[in-house]
Formats: C-alpha cells, structure tokens, sequence
C-alpha cells in the first residue's frame, strides 16, 4: 500500500490556479495571483505558453510571511489600485493559491473592497493549488459567466454557437480556438464565441444569446449547464479537432480488431477519440474494447460503463501499468509509468503518444514556448 | 489581452536614486509596496523554485543525494523541468498535499512513510533526502527539523529540510540562504588539510579557465573544493578538511558562519567584479589576508586586451544590462561606462548595498535610468524608445527582443578578470 499522494514518477499536472488564469488570460482584465511568487512564476513561466507571446496583465500579489499571517488584505486592496490606475484594464481577477487557501482568506470581503476601491468589476476564483487545473478552468468559467453574462442583451443571434473549455492546457495547439472557430464558420455558423481564445471580456455578455455551446473539455460542463439553467441555451459535448487528433495517432483500423485499448485524456476528448475508432472499427469481425479514464473530472452524464478516474499514482500502476490492455493512448508523459503494461495478462502492449498540455506542458508535433528552459 | 498602453514605465535616473539615497529608496522600487510584473527576471527573482538554480535544484547540490517535495500539486509542476536535466532524472519525488492536509498539517505524519517508500524504491540508498518544504508549511509553522529527525529513524538515511518559503524572500534568512546552508549541513568535523580550500557561493563551478584556480596555487594550495565539481558523497564530505572557505556570493554566508562554528574553519569573502582596476585590488588585498603574493598580471592583461579590442571595434556603444545574469547589474553598468560605453538603461531590482556602485555610477553617467522588473508598469515598456545596440541578460533580450542579447547566465560561474575576458569575447560573437 503506497503512502497516499505519493508520487515516484509521475510528476504534478497543472493547477487549478494555471487553469482558471488560462481562462482569463486574453479577456483584458488585471490577473492577480494572490501569491507570494512561486505560483504566478510557474503560470507564466511554465503553464501559459502565450506569455511569450501575447502581454497579459498577470501580477503576482507579492504575499510575505507577515501579509499573510496578519491577513493584510487592505495591502493587496491598496496594491490593486495603485495598479488599476497605472493598467489599462477592464476588469479585475484574484486568483487564489495555497497561501490563502491556509489562511482562509475571505474571498467575498476581498472582491467587494476591491470594486469599491477600483470601480471595475472584480472576480475571485477561489483555487487552492491542491486541485489539478480542470477545477481552476471550472471555476473560472463560472465567476465569468455569473459576472459578465448579461440577461438584457437582445435576443439569440441566428446561427451563433458559444465554445466552453478551449484553453493552451486541454489543445494542441495555440491555433486550436481558431481552428475551432474557422470551422464552425465553414460550416455555416455566423457568429462564434471560443470564451477565453480569441474571445473579449465583452464577449461574455452575449453568453445568453447563443443558439447553442458546445463544451470540448470536461471543465466546461459546468459553465454549459449552468447557461442552460439562465438562459436555456442547449449544450452538446464534441472535439471539433478530433480529425486532427486522430491523424495524429500512428494505429490503423485493422490493428483495432479485437484490442483493449485505453485511452487517458481529458473526458471530453478521450470519449471523441473512442467514437471515431470505434466507428472505424465498424466493418472488423471482433470489434475492440475501448475504455476512457482521466487524471481529471470524468462526468457521468457523458461517462460509459468502465471508464474510470485516477487519483493516486498506485492506482495508475494498479489500473494501467497492471491491467489488460493491449494499446494505451496517453500523454507521453505516462509511457514509463505504464512500464511493461499488458504482461501480467500475456500481451505486450503498444503505446502510442496523445499529448495533453496539462500533463506534459507540450503540444502535439512542436516543442512548447517555455521560459524555464 | 491588454489594449494599448497609455502610461509609461516607472523609471528613475541614477541621478536621482543616488540623491534619495539608500535610506529613502522610492517606493516604487519597493517588492511589497506594489503588485509584482511577471516579468523574465521578476520569475527568477522572485519564486525560489524558479529558473537555474532555485531551491530545488539547489538542494540537490549534495551528490547522490533525492529530493522529496512536500507540497500541494501546483509548487512541484514546473519541477518537471528540472528532471529533464541531466544529473536530475530520477532524483525527484512528491508528497503532494491535499485541500485538508493545507489547513489540518496531516501531510506531516505521512513524511516518514513516504521517505521510505522512496529510499525502498531507489536501486542505490541516497546520501541524504532532502525535503523541500513550501508556503504552506511556513503558514502551519512546521517544526521541520523534529519531522526531519522521525523520517531520518524510520528510514535509515540522513534527511534534512530545505525551505521554498517564498513568503520569506525579504526576510533575513531567505530561501536561498537557507538552502546553502542545508547542502553544508553534513559536513562533520574532521582533520584539517592546511593544502584545500573550499569555493562556497554557486552551486555549479567557476568557469575552468577562472585564474582564481591558478592564483590559489601560487599559494601553495594543493585541493580545491567546489560542491558541484564533488563527484561523490565522499569527496562532498572531504570539504570538511578546508583549512579556509572562499565566499563568492554573499547568500552563502550564513553557510560559511555554520561551517565556521560547527567545524571551525574560517572563512573569506570574495565579490564577482568586473572592473579590473577593482579585481587587482581585491586580490591583491586576498594574498595579503592568507600571507602570500599573487602574480596576476597575465590573467589581467588578457582582460584588459578582451576590453580594448572590443572598444576599438565597436566604438562607444549603448548597452543596457538587467540583472538576470552573471553579474551585479549596477557593478557592471559601471565597469561599462568606466570602458567607455554608454549604459541607457538597466533593468534591476535595488538592495542597499547596491549604492556602492550607484553612488560611483552617478558621478560618470547620471542619466542612465533605472526600470524595475518588478512593476507593474512594465507591462508598457515600449523598446523603441530605447537606443541600446546591445543587451545583457536574459530579462534585458525580454524587453528588446530585435536588439543583439549577450544572456551571460551560464551555469558555470565567470568570476575575476576571466569573466571580464569572457563577457567581452561573448559581446563580441554577438555583433559580429
């Protein structure tokens, strides 16, 4: 029995506060991390390729042992406005980390003294570093859309699809949101909002006049449903990029017949990549098994009788690394834990590469922009 | 993102920082007065666990030595990295906290079974688990050292604390500090060699053609120890029999102070300097402390040539230097402009003792302004009002990505007239 959250190999995902910055990053506001440094440094550095790229307001709060421990909340509050007033911004997001998380900051108190004091409309998302970045980017979504979303705006616009959940960590590819959305626009659609990729913070006042969402990562199903309550705007779950996954992944239709195979992903993505081999699998005699599993939030709504989520690394090498499966298709970062899978069951298992940024921090086919290196 | 900026950076002239004076230093260069920029040098400078060597690596100076992080998720991401280096593969595990374990501490009575499950695990016993212990752990007030003490008797090997405790940085004993002091720690007492010496400061050795090697000889010292060039736990503990430790970085004095007391061996500071006229002084004034005389003028004539060459071919160049590099940033703006360049800008945060060189450099170039990683304002740092020709450091290349970037970051540490050499021959590769 492994001591609990051990980890040998596999080293830690992304984190809820690199997801919910990732959310927020292109909205124009002012990203706080409520930190004392580490964290916004592993963000920029590490998490969010575009930092070398595209200029985001992303701040560090600048926390010391003595802010924290005597809960200076009015230093961060004079902090913010001295910067309000310096930054172009339109609005304002604390984003929270492990040193809140253990003071129990009062993120309430602290969004209302900081609209008071700026006059911008200011979210909190309440992460804690402890959580891996699905619940960042869920959160996130949320704050914004319970936020900005506005119940006046006019009527649905004919034809407009909103898009949740397309952020650098669930892609493979910074071009991924426009991809999507070129896309959705060859297909007919004449308004798309990617929420958080190429998309404005006033974007998300119009949340309420899209026909439809489609959620492409488990993250955003929340946000989906959520929008269906206020407005009634239907969701579907899909991977518009699923094509360009598949052309990926080196394994032809005839080395599906009669396989085990696992795929570990994102929910959203790993259910899109089962339909369309099994669907290539269609004309073979002994169809393959296909079960999906995740580090991450696995939804039952959209979940299928074997699917599984992972929490500890011991049950990575319990369900993965010992089970029976003849092909496991994962983040390449998983390849060592998985060791010699398949033969304990006689089998020698083929694994084939599907990166996931919020693993590995790389995108499929290039090397990813990092500071750090 | 961002729309167009309409403020301009926060900058000062060295005129007028140098009138303000050390003991009214402006609050915008002031780390917690303001909200932190995430800027290249703003990573480096302010998160321990950051690029080069940050407290995690740093902790693994002590050969054959493990690391294990005790932490939420998020302070071992970018650790990843780090693995991918050669020397760190398989040197690095996580404890990880979960949202009960930051407010309760229960993560603590888990450390001395995960240690062992470590040390079963590895093929060969590590010299020492290192435990790198974060903000959370500062906030609980862990007593790491009884925690420490009950791994290290479950498991069997020496284990110390290391502390990524950001929250610390401008404290008195700040991360990186600490941390040199933990890789010190387990030296024990042992006959002294009146022939070594060790290099305490950096955690990857001076560069090799470096003539404080060369000089050290002249005096008669046969061993010279540097950690990184320590190729097993037994040459690390050979660093016991010093006669006398060379300080080259003022972070690891508090390292020499407990070597000093535990094992009696005395200690000595050396600056990195690049202004030759200074490093002939400071090592004229080192023989004198150890009793004996040093012949550097070949290693300095070498330098002084790298200068002139360069001068002679460029002219009076602008450079504008950052501080995310191997240098003082105000000490060698001002061996610049002492050259005869012209140094528009530097990017750097401000300490005290940095008006040693402010208060020299307002004197022969008052107009050269000082810009802050760390403000928020640089976010509207706009490069084209600037006329460098060239730029020094990392964070410098950040903000003048078209203009010609000499990094000096390597890991292995100029210092003396060899890093002057150095620098000039690379600013030279640069232009060509």
């Amino acid at each position: 029995m492994s001591v609990k959250g051990l980890h040998k190999i596999i080293y830690p995902f992304a984190p809820d506060q690199s997801g919910a910055a990732a959310v927020l990053y292109e909205l124009g506001g002012m990203i706080i991390i409520c930190d004392a440094g580490g964290c916004a440094g592993n963000i920029c550095g590490f998490d969010e390729p575009r930092w070398l790229q595209t200029k985001s307001a992303v701040f560090s709060a600048g926390l010391r042992d003595m802010d924290a421990i005597l809960g200076r909340d009015d230093l961060m509050i004079e902090k913010i406005v001295k910067a309000s007033d310096k930054i172009d911004a339109k609005f304002v997001a604390i984003i929270g980390t492990p040193v809140p998380a253990t003071i129990a900051t009062d993120y309430k108190a602290l969004r209302r003294m900081a609209e008071k004091r700026t006059g911008m409309p200011v979210i909190t998302v309440d992460s804690n570093g402890a959580l891996w970045y699905d619940s960042g980017i869920e959160k996130a979504y949320m704050e914004c859309f319970r936020k900005f979303a506005s119940d006046d705006n006019g009527a649905v616009i004919p034809r407009s699809v909103g898009v949740i959940g397309v952020t650098p960590l669930d892609s493979d590819s910074l071009t991924a949101g426009k991809r999507i959305a070129d896309a959705l626009t060859a297909s007919g659609t004449e308004r798309v909002i990617c929420y958080g990729a190429g998309s404005s913070f006033e974007d998300f006042a119009d949340a309420g006049r899209m026909e439809k969402n489609i959620v492409v990562a488990a993250a955003g199903l929340r946000a989906a449903r959520y929008l269906k309550d206020r407005f009634g705007t239907p969701y579907e779950c899909a991977d518009p990029l699923i094509g360009d996954v598949r052309a990926g992944i080196d394994l032809s239709a005839e080395e599906l017949e009669g396989k085990r195979i696992l795929i570990i992903h994102q929910q959203i993505r790993a259910n899109a990549l089962r339909e369309v081999l099994l669907q290539e699998a269609e004309g073979l005699i002994e169809k393959p098994q296909i079960t999906a599993a995740s580090w991450f939030m696995m939804d039952e709504e959209i979940s299928e009788k074997g699917d599984f989520r992972i929490r500890e690394e011991s049950d990575f090498f319990e369900l993965v690394g010992n089970g029976d499966w003849d092909i496991i298709i994962a983040d390449g970062s998983f390849r060592r834990a998985s060791g010699d899978f398949g033969e304990k069951h006689g089998k020698h298992g083929k694994f084939i590469e599907l990166p996931h940024f919020a693993v590995s921090g790389q995108f499929a086919g290039e090397e990813s922009v990092k500071y750090y290196t | 993102m961002i729309s167009e900026p309409y403020r301009e950076p926060y900058s000062i002239s060295i005129r007028e920082l140098n009138e303000s004076g050390p003991d009214n230093i402006p609050r915008e260069l002031v780390p917690a007065s303001q909200l932190i920029y995430s800027s290249p040098a703003t990573l480096a400078f302010n998160s321990p666990g950051a690029t080069g060597f940050g407290v995690k690596r740093a902790g693994l100076a002590v050969p054959d030595s493990v690391m294990l992080l005790v932490a939420p998720g998020c302070c071992g991401r970018n650790t990843k990295l780090l693995s991918e280096i050669q020397g760190y593969e398989d040197r690095f595990f996580f404890l990880l906290m979960d949202e009960s374990d930051i407010v309760n501490g229960d993560h603590l009575a888990r450390v001395p079974d995960a240690v062992c499950e470590v040390v079963d695990y590895l093929d060969k016993k590590p010299s020492v688990v290192m435990i790198c212990a974060t903000c959370v752990d500062a906030l609980l007030g862990t007593d790491w050292d009884r925690v420490c003490r009950k791994a290290e008797e479950a498991s069997g090997v020496p284990v110390r604390p290391c502390y990524m405790y950001a929250l610390t940085r401008e404290g008195r004993k700040p991360p990186m500090v600490l941390v040199r002091k933990a890789v010190y720690s387990l030296l024990e007492p042992a006959k002294r060699d009146p022939r070594t010496v060790n290099i305490l400061g950096y955690f990857s050795p001076l560069t090799d053609d470096c003539e404080l090697y060369g000089l050290l000889k002249q005096a008669g010292v046969k061993k010279i120890n540097e950690i990184s060039r320590c190729e097993d736990y037994e040459s690390y503990l050979g660093m016991s029999r010093a006669n006398f430790n060379i300080v080259l970085n003022h972070e690891a004095r508090t390292a020499a102070d407990d070597l000093a007391k535990r094992l009696n061996i005395p200690y000595l500071e050396l600056t990195r300097l690049y202004q030759i006229d200074k490093i002939a002084n400071q090592y004229s004034a080192f023989a004198g402390s150890i009793g004996a005389s040093f012949d550097d003028s070949e290693y300095r004539e070498r330098a002084e040539k790298a200068v002139s060459g360069f001068r002679d071919k460029y002219g009076s160049i602008s450079i504008a230097v950052g501080e995310m590099l191997n240098a003082n940033a105000f000490e060698l703006s001002l061996a610049l402009v002492k050259y005869g360049f012209k140094v528009p800008e530097i990017y750097s945060n401000i300490s005290r003792e940095d008006y040693v060189y402010i208060r020299h450099l307002a004197e022969i170039s008052p107009e050269t302004r000082l810009f802050t990683n760390l403000s928020p304002t640089m976010l509207c740092y706009d490069c084209s009002r600037s006329d460098a020709d060239l730029t020094l450091g990392k964070d410098a290349e950040y903000y003048h990505p078209d203009c010609p970037n000499v990094p000096w970051n390597e890991e292995k540490q100029p210092f003396g007239y060899s890093g002057v050499t150095g620098l000039f021959e690379k600013m030279t590769e640069a232009l060509a």
